[in-house]
C-alpha cells in the first residue's frame, strides 16, 4: 500500500515511516501543506495520512482543493484537537477519518489499511462471506455451516462491520464509532464484552475460531 | 450645565416678553372700548353727556388718562394738563410724557410720579371737539421692569444653584470615583477579594458597583478553580508519569530479563494511556466549558440516546450482576449536542456501575427520563452505597476522587464533565440521595 503522510514534525514522521515501511507498506512524507499538495495531487496514493496543522497550507484546504479536483483518496486527519465540532469540520471538509494525536500506532493502521479498502469496488456487496460463515444484508440472515444464527439487532450490525472488513484489524473505538455512532472513549470494557458475546454465538462449539482478538490492536475475523 | 442655564434663560426671557405684549395689547383694548362707550354718550346725550362721561372716567382712580377739549383747545375734561397739539392735530395712536393733574394725585396713589408717559388714542368728534383715552404705562412699564428684574434675579439664581449644585455633584461624583479606582487598584495589584464599594444610596453607582462586584466574585471563583485544577493537574498528572518514570527505569537496570522488560514496556503503554485518557477528558472539559459553537447544537432526542447507551452497557452490567434498567417516558427533542449528552450519560452510568456493585442485595441500575413543564429530566439512579452528602457538592470539582474510589480507575474527570456539560446546554446536575445508593439529576430546559 502506498501512503502519502503530510506532516511535519519530523520524530513523529519518522517514526510513522518506519513502523508502516515494517508493516509493509510504502509512505512517501511531505514535511509542509504546499509540498504535500503537490505530491498529492500529482501521484497516485492508496490513502493519505494529513496532519491538521501544518506550515504554509492547513490540512483540510488541501483536501478541499483535492476533492474539488475531483481526487477521492481516502484521507485520514491525524489532529491535536479532539473536540467533537473539530471532527465534524474535518469530516464535512472532505477527510475520510478523523485520528485525534496521540494515538496508538496499532490505531492508525487498523484505520489507513480499513480507508484505502473502502475505496476499492467490494463496497456495495448484499452479502459477506468469511469461509463457512454467511451474512445477507438483506434478509439479515446469518449461517453458518448451513445453521441459521439468530442475532441481536446490534449484534447484527457488529457482525456485517467486522465482515465488511474481514482481514483487517478492527479497533475497538472503530466499532464503537461506525457500529454505535459515537466518538468517545468508555473506560470500561464495554466493547469486549459484545464481542465476547458475538464470539460465543458464531464461535462456539465449532473446530475453527473466525472471529479472533489482535492483542493490543482490536478485532478480526478471517478464515 | 452652561446649557442648562442657557436654557433656563432663554425659556424666562420668552415668558417675560410674552407678558408684557400680552399686557399691552390688553391695554390698547380697554382703551378701544371705553372710547366705543364715550362715543356712544356723545351720540346719546351730546357735547355736555361726553364731557359728564369724560369726567366720570376720570374721577376714578386708576391708570386712565382721559381729556376732553373743544375745537379751540380749551380743556372741558379731564385728568391731564394738557395734551400736546400734535397729539390732538393728529388722530391715532401716540405715546407722550406728561404732567399729571393735582387733584386726582391723592394719597393713596402717591407711588405714582407726577411726570407719566402715556399710551393714548386721540379722536376727533365730528363736533371738533379733540377727545383723548389713554393708559398710564408707567405702571405698565413698572410691571414690565418686575417681570424684567424678576427675570434677571431668576438668571442670577439659576446660575448660582447651577454652579453650587453642580460642584456638589461634581465632588460627590469625584469622590465616589476614586473610592472605585482606589478599590479596583487594590484589585489589580493582586487582590482578588477586594469589593467595590456600595453605599446605602442604592443609586446608579451602586448598581454598576453591584454588577463589577458579582463579576469580580465570578472572575475570584474561576481564578480558585483555576489554582486548583493546576494543583491538581501538579497531582494527578505527575503522580502517573512518576510512577511510569520509575518503571522504565527499573526495567532498565533488570535488563537481563527480556520477559520481565516486556511486562514493563506493556504497563508503561496502559500507564501512558491513561494519562491520555485523563488529557483528553480535562480538555474536552475545557472546550465544553469555553461553550461550543451554536453550529455544533442539533435537535437530539435523548430518549434515543438512552437506549443506545443501555444497549451499549447492558452486557457489562449484566456480566457484573447489575440489572440495569431505564424508565423512559416521550419527551420531546431538545437542543444540543448527541455526543456531549450522550458522554455524559455513559460517564453516569459507569460511575453508577462502580458504586451500584457495592449494593446489599441485587445491584440495580435505572435510567429514567420524565418531562417537565419547562424542562426534561434525566435522572441516574443505583442501590450502592451512595455518596455522603457531605461531599455530594465535591464530586463534581475536577479531579476530585472520593477515598472509596482511588483505588478504582477513573481520573476524577467524569462528573466534572456532566457537570459542564449540563452547564453548556443551559441545564444543571443534581446529586440526590437515592436511599440507598446516588441518583443523579440532570435537568436540560426544554426547546421552546
Amino acid at each position: 500500500m502506498k501512503v502519502l503522510l503530510i506532516e511535519d514534525d519530523r520524530d513523529a514522521a519518522n517514526y510513522l515511516i518506519q513502523a508502516l515501511d515494517e508493516v509493509g507498506h510504502v509512505a512517501h512524507h511531505a514535511a509542509d501543506g504546499e509540498t504535500g499538495y503537490a505530491m498529492a495531487s500529482s501521484m497516485d496514493y492508496d490513502v493519505m495520512i494529513i496532519d491538521r496543522m501544518l506550515p504554509r497550507r492547513d490540512g483540510l484546504s488541501i483536501i478541499e482543493s483535492l476533492r474539488a479536483e475531483n481526487n477521492s483518496t481516502p484521507a485520514l486527519i491525524l489532529s491535536a484537537l479532539g473536540a467533537v465540532d473539530d471532527r465534524v469540520q474535518g469530516l464535512r471538509s472532505g477527510g475520510d477519518d478523523y485520528l485525534t494525536k496521540p494515538y496508538a500506532f496499532s490505531e492508525l493502521l487498523a484505520r489507513i489499511e480499513v480507508l484505502a479498502r473502502r475505496a476499492s469496488p467490494a463496497e456495495g456487496a448484499t452479502t459477506y462471506q468469511v469461509g463457512d460463515l454467511t451474512l445477507d444484508r438483506l434478509s439479515r440472515n446469518v449461517e453458518r455451516e448451513g445453521e441459521k444464527i439468530s442475532l441481536q439487532p446490534r449484534e447484527f450490525r457488529l457482525l456485517e462491520y467486522l465482515m465488511k472488513h474481514a482481514g483487517q484489524v478492527v479497533t475497538r473505538t472503530m466499532l464503537l464509532e461506525n457500529v454505535w455512532d459515537y466518538h468517545f472513549d468508555p473506560q470500561t470494557n464495554v466493547i469486549d464484552v459484545h464481542m465476547s458475546r458475538l464470539r460465543t454465538k458464531i464461535d462456539k462449539g465449532k473446530s475453527k475460531q473466525l472471529l479472533q482478538t489482535v492483542r493490543g490492536a482490536g478485532y478480526m475475523i478471517r478464515e | 450645565m452652561l446649557l442648562f442655564v442657557l436654557f433656563s434663560v432663554t425659556i424666562l426671557g420668552y415668558i417675560a416678553y410674552q407678558t408684557s405684549i400680552l399686557i399691552q395689547r390688553q391695554q390698547v383694548s380697554a382703551i378701544n372700548r371705553e372710547i366705543g362707550q364715550l362715543n356712544r354718550t356723545y351720540q346719546r346725550a351730546g357735547t355736555p353727556g361726553l364731557v359728564q362721561g369724560v369726567q366720570r372716567f376720570a374721577d376714578r382712580p386708576g391708570p386712565g388718562i382721559y381729556y376732553v377739549a373743544d375745537p379751540t383747545g380749551q380743556v372741558l375734561a379731564g385728568n391731564v394738563k394738557e395734551i400736546p397739539t400734535f397729539v390732538l392735530q393728529n388722530p391715532g395712536v401716540h405715546s407722550f410724557r406728561y404732567e399729571v393733574e393735582e387733584n386726582w394725585h391723592d394719597e393713596d396713589d402717591n407711588e405714582r410720579p407726577d411726570r407719566g408717559l402715556a399710551l393714548v388714542k386721540s379722536f376727533q368728534l365730528p363736533s371738533g371737539f379733540y377727545l383723548v383715552v389713554g393708559r398710564d404705562i408707567v405702571e405698565r412699564r413698572g410691571f414690565s421692569a418686575i417681570i424684567f428684574e424678576a427675570f434677571g434675579w431668576g438668571v442670577f439664581w439659576i446660575i448660582i444653584l447651577s454652579v453650587l449644585l453642580g460642584t456638589i455633584l461634581a465632588r460627590n461624583i469625584m469622590r465616589r470615583l476614586d473610592l472605585i479606582s482606589a478599590a479596583s487598584k487594590k484589585i489589580m495589584s493582586g487582590d482578588l477579594s477586594e469589593r467595590l464599594p456600595i453605599t446605602k444610596r442604592n443609586d446608579e453607582y451602586d448598581r454598576v458597583s453591584e454588577n463589577l462586584n458579582e463579576m469580580l466574585e465570578r472572575i475570584e471563583n474561576l481564578m480558585a478553580g483555576l489554582k486548583e485544577v493546576t494543583d491538581n493537574v501538579a497531582h494527578d498528572l505527575k503522580t502517573p508519569l512518576t510512577r511510569l518514570r520509575n518503571k522504565v527505569e527499573r526495567a532498565l537496570n533488570r535488563n537481563d530479563d527480556p520477559e520481565q522488560m516486556r511486562q514493563a514496556l506493556q504497563a508503561t503503554i496502559e500507564e501512558s494511556d491513561q494519562l491520555i485518557r485523563t488529557f483528553n477528558a480535562l480538555l474536552l472539559i475545557a472546550r465544553v466549558e469555553a461553550g461550543a459553537p451554536d453550529g455544533s447544537f442539533e435537535l437530539v432526542a435523548v430518549d434515543e440516546i438512552i437506549e443506545d447507551i443501555v444497549d451499549l452497557y447492558q452486557p457489562v452490567a449484566e456480566d457484573s450482576g447489575i440489572e440495569l434498567s431505564t424508565n423512559l417516558t416521550n419527551v420531546p427533542k431538545v437542543k444540543g449536542s448527541r455526543e456531549l449528552i450522550g458522554q455524559a450519560i455513559v460517564n453516569l452510568v459507569e460511575n453508577a456501575i462502580k458504586y451500584a456493585k457495592a449494593a446489599e442485595g441485587v445491584p440495580k441500575i435505572e435510567i429514567g427520563l420524565e418531562q417537565q413543564p419547562n424542562q426534561i429530566r434525566i435522572c441516574v439512579s443505583d442501590n450502592g452505597e451512595g455518596i455522603p452528602e457531605k461531599d455530594r457538592e465535591r464530586v463534581l470539582e475536577r479531579f476530585v476522587r472520593l477515598e472509596e474510589s482511588r483505588s478504582e480507575a477513573g481520573s476524577g474527570l467524569g462528573l466534572s464533565l456532566v457537570s459542564a456539560v449540563a452547564r453548556l446546554h443551559k441545564g444543571k446536575l443534581e446529586i440526590l440521595d437515592n436511599e440507598p445508593g446516588t441518583k443523579v439529576l440532570i435537568t436540560l430546559p426544554k426547546e421552546s
